[in-house]
């Protein structure tokens, strides 16, 4: 098999230049793994805490009311009354809401005037909105105590908002394995997978192919008394190990690092979603591997298609958050669907079949796209041949 | 007047010693051939005279004068021609020729005058726009010398320019030297190639590990040896008997036998031809071809070295 | 001489494509992945209505928590997509399908039933928690001041009185997508240091065959060298301005009111790219792919730590690892930009663009003396 050896020979030459990009990719995958455990990334309503800093300017009963109301979803942050300060702190989220009270408010809102609290946030932070709900409803109970009840001292007002806001709604939840931080990791590395992956197959595979397809080698392999078919062959499967080689190593990282997070989420639905992934992209690598020829430019194509579909389609922003107009563009790239599916699969619950059965079709979208690929660079490989 | 003297350089790489007190001297008008095998210290040589590479000892003058990285006097009057192609991938040939020409002339007219010249020297007319990529291994090799001698100087320093280069555009690189030489520059050459050497060069200096093992004319050097004459014969089976009673003629130095090639030295003012094919005759041994050649420098350097000049 | 030296320079750089590409296109497209990535990041505002059921049914319904619901589920700016049923194992099946993302049960206590917690979950609990708050303030006025029902009362506890502004000091709202853009042009000026690569290996004369024919040349090293230099800073400084240019007319992102400041910036940042290859360059020694590896490693290394591809990045950093924060080149450069869009004063922009200055002092000086030698041991 002596083109199979070769390729395996090129494909050992070029692990320098994959290499740098590996040891990048790993390190950010720790960095990655470290970060999720520094920060809780799940964004339930389950007594989520922000960092809030509350400047009063006057000290009245409903002002420490409202500060006791607040204590119990807020960790508060003492910071000096000086914008530049304020500034700093949300720059560096130090603090995530800063409210300040001015002087004579608590007087205008019970006789409904129009005095305002200010307020400076780190916008897009969840925990802000709880934050601003509490906010909210306890100067509107206190402001309908004294318009209701006139005779109310303030300390009483206080007291009846106390007792109200004490009052809350029980909450049922059915399935408690979606908040599991380990499989947020999980999914997230999976998705962040799509990236590196993508980089690391194109330029090692397509690679091989700038070689092969240089004019003099092809034709010295063409009139060497090889099959074609077994030339392809020998192709494919050097391909396949490759892809294998890339992908345990991908993968086996992803586990390891996710060895400290109980392993609850189905990793068996990741991997196969990942091997579906990675044959899609050697079949992309080897359609791309047909069309390029200079290896400068291959190294320019490979991070803007990596990068391009892996941004499009989610793989570093949470599909949730991202526009419907880009994600249906997203869409006409596998990695869209790869991505979606790993998100299916973090939601997955036990013995749920329609969503199983989505996570299934996702793949199989995958796959279709690596046939139409494969066929495409057979049809473009072959004119290539007939007119070098 | 003397060009280039260098006087006992001495340049070491770690344990390795890649010039051993060297010392050469280039007159004017002389065409300076620098002749050795691979590694044996040419490039070296011409880099350290250059003051590109520092020596451990030793002194170098060129015009006379020390030799010094910031002797921009001297550096005005030499023209250079690198082993290794050195041109900019991104100008075209006419933009290359005239960039390496400003650095040496700063006037636009009568550069452009030079350039063209330079351009219609290496018959390259056709390729000035053209950048270097999609010319081929001999043009380029043109387009480098077009490069180092555009400004016409005194002397110039040709480090192995037909390394790899068709017999075509060898033959027209050489012929360039000539006239080069003819319109008065002193030209310091080295190479591997002793039939070039042989062909252009009027000072000969063949060097083998850092040092000068002979100089001087072809003739002087081909004097130098023992070896007068050398005369091959082809044939298919000599037995050793026959071997001793050819060594055994008058003036042989050597005669050996391999590759059904028999290859036998004689002594200067020695005339062994008519004697071998006598002894063919008499042994009525069948041959092919036969003939007779003065020795070469390949032959001086084998004699004094041991070894051939190309591995 | 030195303006023939520049010219040539100039037209020898503008021809290499490759490094165009990586230093002006790609950052562009980069860019525009950016703006399609987060397009809907930074409008929180824009709010869909969210799926929900309400199952009715059981003995003692709510009849006025089901009118609220049922309020809140009318017109533009609903807050559900309501759903109702009399069966509670049919809400589960919606719940199970994804439907909804959850469910009230109706009855003296409004229960909330969910899958997962998420913001819409969060949502739906705030709005049943105010609902049972708002009720128990309305049992305790009516039963102490009963007449309060004539004079609207409960009209009062449903319109809820916005009592908090939003302030933005200095004019700008802070905005997280921009820190992203941001990095984004420190990741272009850093690659600036290709060229500065390119500039060390044309002329040390240990690194190309061209650098040593130049050596040869009756020209001062440092002359050629610095002619070089400046046709890189300008070509730097295009490529940067083109895509400050891009990124704030056609992506539309905001660089705050000093727009000399800015430009001043993107100069300095140039200049930081520039030193920063050619001390690289100048550093490790042979081998291209070696230079072109440490380059794209330390620039990837240091616009993610800036917060390039996760921008909660730059925040743990600077809260665990300040230090880090003020020796990462790409990190100053953003803050620079960030501060002159975010911050009244210029003390912190100052601060960073002393910081960079120093780098680019701290480089270029150390290229210089890695470059001023003049002969060479080994070539």
């Amino acid at each position: 098999m002596p083109i199979f050896k070769l390729c395996l020979k090129i494909f050992r030459k070029n692990w320098s230049s994959i290499g740098v990009f590996l040891v990048i990719f790993v390190s950010l995958s720790c960095i990655f793994a470290f970060s999720y455990s520094q920060s809780s990334l799940s964004k339930g309503f389950t007594q989520e805490r922000a960092k809030v800093a509350l400047i009063s300017k006057e000290k009245t009963p409903l002002t420490e009311g409202f500060r006791m109301a607040l204590a119990k979803n807020a960790d508060f942050v003492t910071l000096p009354d000086q914008t530049e300060k304020m500034q700093d702190a949300l720059f560096f989220r130090k603090v995530t809401y800063i409210l300040v009270i001015p002087k004579g408010f608590t007087k205008d809102a019970l006789n409904d005037g129009t005095m305002k609290m200010e307020k400076r946030v780190v916008p897009g932070s969840a925990e802000n909105a709880y934050i601003d709900s509490i906010v909210r409803q306890y100067w509107h109970l206190a402001t309908v105590y004294a318009a209701h009840e006139p005779n109310l001292s303030e300390t009483q007002i206080a007291d009846h908002v106390k007792r109200d806001l004490s009052t809350s709604t029980p909450v049922v939840m059915h399935d408690q394995h979606a908040a599991s931080a380990d499989s947020n990791f999980i999914t997230g590395y999976f998705n962040f997978v799509a990236y590196g992956l993508t980089i690391v197959m194109i330029v090692g595979i397509a690679a091989v192919f700038i070689v092969l397809n240089r004019q003099d080698i092809n034709r010295r392999i063409i009139c060497s008394p090889i099959h074609s078919i077994s030339v392809n062959l020998q192709i494919f499967l050097a391909i396949i190990i490759f892809a294998l080689f890339c992908w345990t190593g991908f993968s086996g990282l992803g586990i390891f690092l996710n060895l400290k997070n109980q392993i609850t989420a189905p990793i068996g639905y990741y991997l196969l979603n990942s091997v579906v992934f990675t044959l899609c992209l050697s079949s992309i690598s080897y359609l791309i591997g047909n069309l390029v020829s200079n290896r400068q430019a291959l190294s320019a194509i490979a991070n803007v298609i990596g990068l391009g579909s892996a941004f499009l389609s989610g793989a570093f922003v949470p599909q949730e958050l991202m526009n419907q107009t880009v994600l249906k563009i997203a869409s006409f790239t596998p990695t869209y669907w790869y991505v979606t599916a790993n998100n299916r699969i973090a939601g997955l619950g036990a013995g749920n079949w329609a969503e199983t059965k989505s996570i299934l079709n996702d793949m199989a979208i995958v796959l279709a796209f690596a046939v139409a690929f494969l066929i495409l660079s057979l049809v473009i490989g072959k004119r290539r041949r007939m007119y070098a | 007047m003397t060009i280039v003297e260098t006087q006992n350089l001495v340049k070491r790489y770690g344990d390795l010693v890649a010039l051993d007190h060297l010392s050469l001297e280039v007159k004017e008008g002389e065409i300076f051939g620098l002749l050795g095998p691979n590694g044996s210290g040419k490039s070296t040589s011409l880099n350290c005279i250059l003051s590109l590479l520092s020596f451990d000892k030793g002194e170098v003058k060129i015009f006379g004068k020390t030799m010094k990285p910031d002797a921009y006097s001297i550096k005005r009057n030499i023209g250079i021609v690198m082993q290794n192609v050195a041109v900019f991938d991104e100008l075209t040939v006419y933009e290359n020729i005239d960039y390496f020409c400003s650095l040496y002339v700063p006037d636009k007219k009568q550069r452009k005058q030079l350039v063209d010249e330079a351009i219609d020297f290496v018959e390259l007319g056709e390729f000035r726009k053209f950048y270097p990529k999609k010319l081929s291994g001999g043009l380029l090799r043109r387009l480098n010398i077009a490069c180092g001698i555009a400004h016409q100087p005194k002397l110039i320093i040709l480090d192995e320019p037909t390394v790899a280069v068709d017999p075509q555009s060898r033959n027209k690189i050489l012929e360039g030297i000539k006239q080069l030489h003819k319109q008065g520059a002193t030209i310091i050459y080295t190479s591997h190639y002793m039939e070039e050497v042989e062909q252009i060069c009027t000072q000969i200096v063949i060097i083998d590990k850092g040092r000068v093992i002979a100089s001087g004319t072809k003739e002087e050097l081909k004097a130098m040896i023992s070896m007068g004459e050398k005369i091959t014969v082809e044939t298919f089976s000599i037995s050793s008997d026959q071997m001793t009673a050819l060594r055994r003629l008058p003036g042989v130095i050597t005669a050996e036998y391999a590759d059904e090639r028999l290859v036998i030295k004689s002594e200067k003012e020695t005339n062994n031809l008519a004697a071998v094919l006598d002894f063919f005759k008499n042994e009525s041994i069948t041959f092919g071809r036969i003939y007779s050649e003065l020795p070469t420098l390949n032959d001086v350097f084998l004699e004094i070295t041991g070894k051939q000049l190309r591995d | 001489m030195f303006l023939q030296l520049f010219r040539y320079r100039l037209k020898c750089l503008l021809r290499d494509r490759l490094l165009i590409f990586w230093t002006l296109v790609f950052p562009i497209l980069l860019g525009t992945f950016f703006n399609m990535a987060f397009m809907n990041l930074n409008n929180d505002e824009k709010f869909e209505p969210i799926s929900a059921a309400l199952v009715t049914g059981g003995g003692a319904n709510d009849a006025i928590f089901e009118q609220t619901v049922h309020q809140m589920s009318l017109g533009k700016d609903r807050l559900f997509n309501l759903k109702t049923t009399a069966s509670k194992h049919q809400a589960d099946q919606w719940l199970k399908k994804g439907k909804i993302k959850g469910y009230f049960t109706d009855g003296p206590l409004i229960r909330l039933y969910v899958q997962e917690t998420g913001i819409s979950q969060s949502i739906m609990k705030t709005f049943a928690d105010h609902y049972r708050q708002n009720s128990s303030a309305f049992a305790d006025i009516a039963k102490a001041n009963p007449e309060a029902i004539q004079k609207g009362l409960l009209d009062d506890l449903s319109q809820q009185r916005n009592s908090v502004k939003e302030v933005n000091t200095g004019g700008a709202k802070p905005n997280n997508v921009l820190n992203y853009f941001y990095t984004l042009i420190a990741m272009a000026c850093l690659y600036g240091s290709f060229w500065g690569n390119k500039e060390v290996c044309d002329t040390q004369a240990d690194l190309s065959s061209r650098a040593a024919r130049l050596n040869l040349a009756p020209v001062h090293k440092l002359k050629l060298f610095l002619a070089g230099c400046c046709a890189d800073l300008l070509i730097i400084y295009g490529e940067i301005l083109i895509l400050l240019a891009f990124l704030h007319f056609i992506l539309g992102i905001d660089f705050g009111t000093r727009t000399g400041l800015v430009l001043l910036t993107a100069w300095i940042g140039s200049m930081l790219g520039l030193t920063f290859g050619t001390f690289v360059s100048a550093i490790t020694r042979k081998g291209e792919n070696l230079k072109f590896a440490v380059l794209t490693a330390v620039t990837m290394a240091g616009c993610f730590l800036a917060g390039m591809m996760i921008g909660d990045m730059k925040y743990l950093v600077a809260e665990y690892v300040p230090a880090l924060a003020w020796l990462n080149p790409a990190n100053l450069l953003t803050d620079a930009f960030y501060s002159l869009y975010y911050y009244d004063s210029l003390n912190r922009y100052l601060i960073n663009l002393a910081m960079i200055a120093v780098f680019t002092i701290v480089f270029g000086f150390g290229t210089y003396l890695m470059i001023r030698r003049r002969k060479y041991a080994n070539l």
